[in-house]
C-alpha cells in the first residue's frame, strides 16, 4: 500500500472545559474516498476544521507525505493541498460562476499600467472544468444563485480540483439535496477520486456513504469508534455505531429497519 | 412581481403628472422674483418672510418664489443662487449668511444683469461689495450693541447667550454686540444650544444652575426663546431673570405679556421680504430705486403696544 | 472551450434560452437608466424654457450631481463590500475644517493642509474599518458613533481655535498653490470662451466680469467625479481586488475560506469612502473659500440613496458603480430641477421618496432575474 496523503494521529481538541475531540485518528490515501460518519455533535465539524487549519489541535499530530505539518491558518492548509467545501458556505450566490470559481486566486493580465483580471482565461477555464464535471453552463457569467444546490457543490468541487487539491474535504455535500442531485454529486466524487485525489466525505447518511466510500470511520462523542473497509461492514452496523447504542436498534426494530 | 412593477410605474407617472400640475399653476403674469434664504426647513421664523413675500407678490402682480437649502447648508444655498440665476429671473432677493461662500454666486448673478437685493444677514458694506442694489435688514452687531446698552442701563452685568445657529457667524454677532454693549467679555457666556427644543431647554437649565449669578439671558430667535421660556418657568426664574430676545413669535409675545421677557427686538422680517419685492418690481417697471439702504429694525417691543404684534405674530410680525 | 457554447446538443434542455435583447437589458444599472430617462423626460416637459437646459443650468445640476457622485462612489464600493459608512457627512465637515484651520489659522502652505486632511481622513477610515472588523459590531453602529464624534470634534476645533464655526479666507490662502488648483481649478477655459464667442453660451453683461462667458470651464469637482467613477468601475469589474470586494460583501466567511483577505478589503473600502468624502470637502472648500462646521449634514444618506437607486443591494455583494453614478445624477437633477420647474420646494422630498421607492422595487425585480433569488 502507498503512503497516506494525510494522516492525523490522536487528535484532541478542547474548547475551554469542553472536550470536543478526545483522540481521533484518520488517514487518507490517494484515490480513496474516506467517509467520516457521525451523528450531530459527534465532533465531525471540529475534526474537519482541524484538518483544514481553521482550528489548531490541542494535542496530536498531523502528517502529510510522512512529514509532520503544523497549520496556523486555513491558508496554510490550502497551500498544503487541503481543500474544503463547506456545506452552506461553498459559493456566493450573487456572484457569477466564474467569479466564484476564481475567488481568491484570480488570474491576472497586464493592460497598460494596471493588472486586470483575465476574464477570457477565467471564463474559458471555468466552462471547461464545469464541462468535465458534467455541467454545461449557459454562460460563465451567470450567477451561482441560478444554479441548483448540486450544481453549486459541483462548482466548488471543480474549483478545488482545478487548483490542485490533494485532499478534498466535503462537508455534508448531499444533506440538503434531492435524489437526482445527490447522485450527480456522488458521481462527481467518483470522478475526483479517479484523478488520484483523496476525498474525505462527511455525512450522516449511511446510504450515501456506502455508495462511494472505500473506508468508513465513525465518530461518536469525540472519539473514533473504528475504521472499516468497504465490504467488511454492513450498513446496519454503521448505523448502529453512529447512534452509539441500543435505543436506536430498538427503534429500528419498531420502524421496520428503515432508519 | 411584474404586475406590481407595472402598477408602481403607473403610480409614479401619476405622481409626476400631479406634481407637474402644481408646477403649472405657479406661472403668472408679471416679474419673476426669487427669494433665497439660508434657513433650514425647520426654522419657522421664516414663515413671516414667506407671507410678506407672497403678499407683496400679490399686491404688485409679480410672480414670487421662496427657496432655501433644506438642511441650512450654506454651500447648498450657493447652488440654489446659481440655479436661480440660471433661470433668468427679474430679480433675486437673498441673504449674505456667509459672504465667502455666497459672494461668488451673487456676483455672477449681478454680472448676468440680474438685480439683487441683500436682506437679513450681512452688512450694508458687504451688500455693496457684491454689487447688490441695496441692503434691507437689521445690522446685527449694531442691534446687539443697542440691546446690550439698554440692558446695562437696566443694571445688568452678566448674561447667557443662547445661540441655536452657531454655524451662522452673522447671528453670533448679536451676542458679541450685546457683550460689548454691557461692557463684558463674551467668553463662555455663549452656548451652542442646537435646534432641538428639549435640548435647548435642558442646556439653559443646566447653565443657569451651574452659573447661578447670571443676571440676564439673551436668545437669538423663537427657536431658542421658546424653550428658554419653558426652562425659566420650570426652574422658577421666570420674571426674575432679565430676559431679552431677538425676533418675535407667538410664544415670545406671550412671554412679553406675562412679564417673563422684558423686551423683544423686532427686526420686522415682514419688511425684509415685502419691501424688496416692491422695490424690484418698480425698479424693473419704471427704473426707480430708493437712494439708500433700508433698516427694517431694530425696534424694541415691550409690554406696551403689543396689540398689533399679538394679532399678527407669526404671520406678518 | 468554445465548443461548449456552440454545440447546442450539449445544452441542458431545461435552461431557458434568453434573448440577446433581454440579456442586454437585464443589468444592475437598468433601474437607474430607466430613472434617468424618466427624470429627463419629466423635466424636458415641465421646465424646458426655464433655463434648466441652458449651459448654466446644465452646469448647475451637473455640479450638484457630481458632488453626489463623488461620495456615492465611495459608499457604493463599501456597500458592495458589505458595510456602511454613516460618518461621510461628518467627515466632509471635519476635513474642510482641518484644511481651513491649517492653512488660514496656522498659516501652513495649502498643499500641506490638504495632504494633512487626506492623511487624517484615511486614518479615520482605517479606525472605522478596524473597529468594525475587530469588534464584529455592525458598521451601522460604529460609523454612527463617528458621525457624532467627528461632528463634535469639528465644531469644537473650530470654536476653540477661532471662536467661529465658519473659517473664511481659504481662497486667498490657496492662491497659486499647486495642489489646491487640482481641487478648485477649472479646465478648458479657452473652449468655453470660444463657445461664448460663437454664441452657444451667454456672456456676462455687467459688473467686473462683463464680456466673460457665463461658464468659464469645467470645474475640477466634475473632473474628480468622472475620474473616481472610472477608477472605481474598473477596480470593481475588471480587477482581482474587485472580485474580492464582491466576495467580501457576498459572504465574508466563504470569501475568507477561499483565501480572500476580507478584513483588508473592508478596511481599505472604509478608507476609500473617507478619501471620497475628503475629495468632496476639498473641492467645496476651494470653490467657496470657507469651511464651516455644519457642512455635509445628511450627506451620508444622500450617498447611500444614490447607491441604492443605482441598484446596489443594502446587504452587500451586489451593485454597480455606474448605477451609483446614475443614481447621483437622478438625485442632482431632481433636487435642482424642481427649482427650475417652479415646484414648491417642500415637494422635493415627496418626489425623492417616490423615485427611491420606484428604483428599489425595479432593482429588486431585476436582481431576482439575474441572480435566481427566490
Amino acid at each position: 500500500m502507498t503512503e497516506p496523503l494525510i494522516e492525523l494521529r490522536d487528535i484532541e481538541k478542547h474548547f475551554g472545559a469542553v472536550i470536543a475531540l478526545a483522540g481521533v485518528s484518520l488517514s487518507v490515501y490517494p484515490g480513496e474516498c474516506h467517509c467520516l460518519l457521525g451523528d450531530n455533535g459527534a465532533g465531525k465539524s471540529t475534526f474537519i476544521k482541524t484538518m483544514a487549519g481553521v482550528h489548531k489541535p490541542t494535542k496530536g499530530q498531523i502528517f502529510m507525505g510522512g512529514q509532520e505539518v503544523f497549520f496556523n491558518s486555513a491558508r496554510d492548509a490550502i497551500e498544503a493541498g487541503i481543500a474544503t467545501v463547506y456545506q452552506d458556505l461553498a459559493m456566493i450566490p450573487l456572484m457569477s460562476v466564474t467569479r466564484n470559481f476564481w475567488m481568491g486566486r484570480e488570474p491576472k493580465r497586464r493592460v497598460g499600467l494596471i493588472n486586470v483580471m483575465d476574464f477570457d482565461k477565467a471564463n474559458g477555464v471555468t466552462m471547461e472544468e464545469m464541462k468535465k464535471m458534467g455541467i454545461n453552463l449557459r454562460e460563465p457569467d451567470q450567477a451561482v444563485g441560478t444554479l441548483s444546490g448540486g450544481e453549486r457543490q459541483t462548482v466548488a468541487i471543480a474549483r478545488a480540483v482545478y487548483f490542485g487539491a490533494k485532499v478534498l474535504i466535503l462537508d455534508e455535500p448531499t444533506s440538503a439535496l434531492g435524489v437526482r442531485q445527490t447522485s450527480n454529486v456522488l458521481a462527481t466524487i467518483d470522478k475526483v477520486r479517479k484523478k488520484g485525489i483523496g476525498v474525505v466525505f462527511i455525512s450522516h447518511n449511511v446510504r450515501h456513504a456506502m455508495a462511494v466510500g472505500d473506508r468508513f470511520t465513525v465518530l461518536n462523542r469525540g472519539q473514533t469508534l473504528g475504521t472499516a473497509k468497504r465490504g467488511e461492514i454492513e450498513p446496519e452496523a454503521l448505523q448502529e455505531m453512529m447512534a452509539g447504542g441500543q435505543e436506536l436498534a430498538e427503534l429500528e426494530g419498531s420502524l421496520g429497519g428503515t432508519v | 412581481m411584474k404586475g406590481l412593477l407595472r402598477r408602481t410605474i403607473g403610480v409614479a407617472m401619476g405622481t409626476l403628472i400631479a406634481v407637474a400640475g402644481v408646477a403649472g399653476t405657479a406661472w403668472a403674469e408679471g416679474e419673476k422674483i426669487i427669494l433665497v434664504s439660508h434657513a433650514p426647513d425647520s426654522d419657522s421664523w421664516w414663515n413671516t418672510i414667506k407671507n410678506g413675500l407672497a403678499l407683496a407678490g400679490d399686491q404688485v402682480g409679480a410672480e414670487v418664489e421662496y427657496r432655501n437649502p433644506p438642511t441650512g447648508d450654506i454651500a447648498d444655498m450657493a447652488r440654489i443662487i446659481e440655479q436661480s440665476a440660471a433661470s433668468n429671473p427679474d430679480g433675486i432677493i437673498t441673504t449674505l449668511a456667509d459672504p465667502d461662500v455666497l459672494s461668488g454666486p451673487i456676483q455672477n448673478a449681478v454680472a448676468k444683469g440680474i438685480p439683487v437685493i441683500i436682506i437679513n444677514s450681512g452688512t450694508p458694506e458687504q451688500a455693496a461689495e457684491v454689487g447688490a442694489l441695496m441692503y434691507i435688514g437689521q445690522p446685527e452687531y449694531d442691534a446687539g450693541l443697542a440691546a446690550g446698552q439698554r440692558a446695562k442701563r437696566d443694571g445688568i452685568g452678566s448674561f447667557l447667550c443662547v445661540n441655536h445657529v452657531v454655524s451662522n457667524p452673522v447671528v453670533g454677532e448679536r451676542c458679541r454686540g450685546f457683550a460689548d454693549g454691557l461692557g463684558v467679555e463674551l467668553g463662555s457666556s455663549m452656548i451652542d444650544s442646537g435646534q432641538d427644543p428639549a435640548e435647548i431647554k435642558n442646556k439653559v437649565k443646566a447653565y443657569l444652575s451651574a452659573n447661578p449669578d447670571t443676571q440676564a439671558v439673551l436668545t437669538l430667535g423663537p427657536t431658542s426663546a421658546d424653550p428658554t421660556i419653558e426652562a425659566l418657568k420650570e426652574n422658577g426664574m421666570a420674571g426674575d431673570l432679565y430676559f431679552g430676545t431677538f425676533d418675535l413669535g407667538t410664544e415670545i409675545v406671550k412671554g412679553i405679556k406675562d412679564g417673563t421677557i422684558q423686551w423683544g427686538i423686532d427686526q420686522q422680517p415682514f419688511l425684509q421680504a415685502y419691501l424688496p419685492v416692491i422695490v424690484l418690481a418698480n425698479y424693473k417697471r419704471y427704473g426707480v430705486l430708493p437712494g439708500n439702504n433700508i433698516n427694517s429694525g431694530p425696534g424694541f417691543v415691550t409690554k406696551d403696544a403689543l396689540a398689533k404684534v399679538e394679532e399678527f405674530a407669526g404671520e406678518y410680525r | 472551450m468554445s465548443e461548449a457554447t456552440t454545440n447546442t446538443a450539449d445544452k441542458d434542455e431545461r435552461i431557458k434560452e434568453i434573448s440577446r435583447f433581454r440579456k442586454a437589458m437585464i443589468r444592475p444599472e437598468l433601474g437607474s437608466i430607466c430613472g434617468v430617462i424618466l427624470v429627463f423626460v419629466f423635466f424636458l416637459l415641465v421646465a424646458r424654457d426655464s433655463g434648466m437646459f441652458s449651459a448654466e443650468g446644465v452646469m448647475n445640476w451637473g455640479l450638484v450631481s457630481a458632488q453626489f457622485a463623488i461620495i456615492a462612489v465611495g459608499a457604493c464600493l463599501l456597500m458592495i463590500a458589505g458595510e456602511f459608512d454613516l460618518s461621510v457627512g461628518s467627515m466632509i465637515g471635519f476635513s474642510g475644517i482641518i484644511i481651513a484651520l491649517m492653512s488660514v489659522t496656522y498659516g501652513f502652505p495649502m498643499w500641506i493642509a490638504i495632504l494633512t486632511a487626506f492623511a487624517v481622513a484615511l486614518f479615520v477610515g482605517y479606525i472605522n474599518g478596524y473597529l468594525v472588523i475587530k469588534t464584529g459590531l455592525p458598521s451601522f453602529i460604529v460609523t454612527l458613533a463617528f458621525l457624532y464624534i467627528l461632528r463634535g470634534l469639528t465644531i469644537f476645533a473650530a470654536i476653540a481655535t477661532t471662536n467661529k464655526t465658519i473659517i473664511g479666507g481659504v481662497r486667498d490662502a490657496a492662491e497659486g498653490d499647486w495642489l489646491a488648483s487640482l481641487f478648485g481649478g477649472k479646465i478648458f477655459y479657452g473652449f468655453f470662451v470660444w463657445l461664448a464667442d460663437i454664441g452657444v453660451i451667454g456672456k456676462f453683461v455687467a459688473g467686473n466680469r462683463a464680456g466673460e462667458p457665463v461658464i468659464d470651464g469645467i470645474p475640477m469637482l466634475i473632473v474628480w467625479a468622472i475620474a473616481l467613477i472610472i477608477f472605481a468601475h474598473i477596480l470593481l469589474t475588471r480587477t482581482q481586488f474587485g472580485n474580492w470586494i464582491y466576495a467580501s460583501g457576498g459572504n465574508a466567511q466563504a470569501a475568507s475560506y477561499s483565501g480572500v483577505p476580507v478584513n483588508r478589503v473592508k478596511i481599505l473600502m472604509f478608507m476609500f469612502t473617507a478619501f471620497c468624502a475628503t475629495v468632496f470637502a476639498t473641492c467645496q472648500v476651494m470653490e467657496f473659500g470657507s469651511a464651516a462646521a455644519d457642512r455635509g449634514l445628511l450627506k451620508e444618506f444622500e450617498a447611500i440613496i444614490s447607491v441604492v437607486i443605482g441598484g446596489a443591494l443594502l446587504t452587500g455583494g451586489y451593485g454597480s458603480v455606474i448605477g451609483a453614478a446614475l443614481g447621483a445624477l437622478i438625485f442632482g437633477v431632481v433636487q435642482q430641477g424642481l427649482f427650475f420647474a417652479n415646484v414648491e420646494s417642500s415637494l422635493f422630498r415627496v418626489f425623492l421618496g417616490a423615485i427611491l421607492l420606484l428604483a428599489v422595487i425595479l432593482n429588486t425585480y431585476i436582481r431576482r432575474i439575474i441572480t435566481g433569488e427566490r
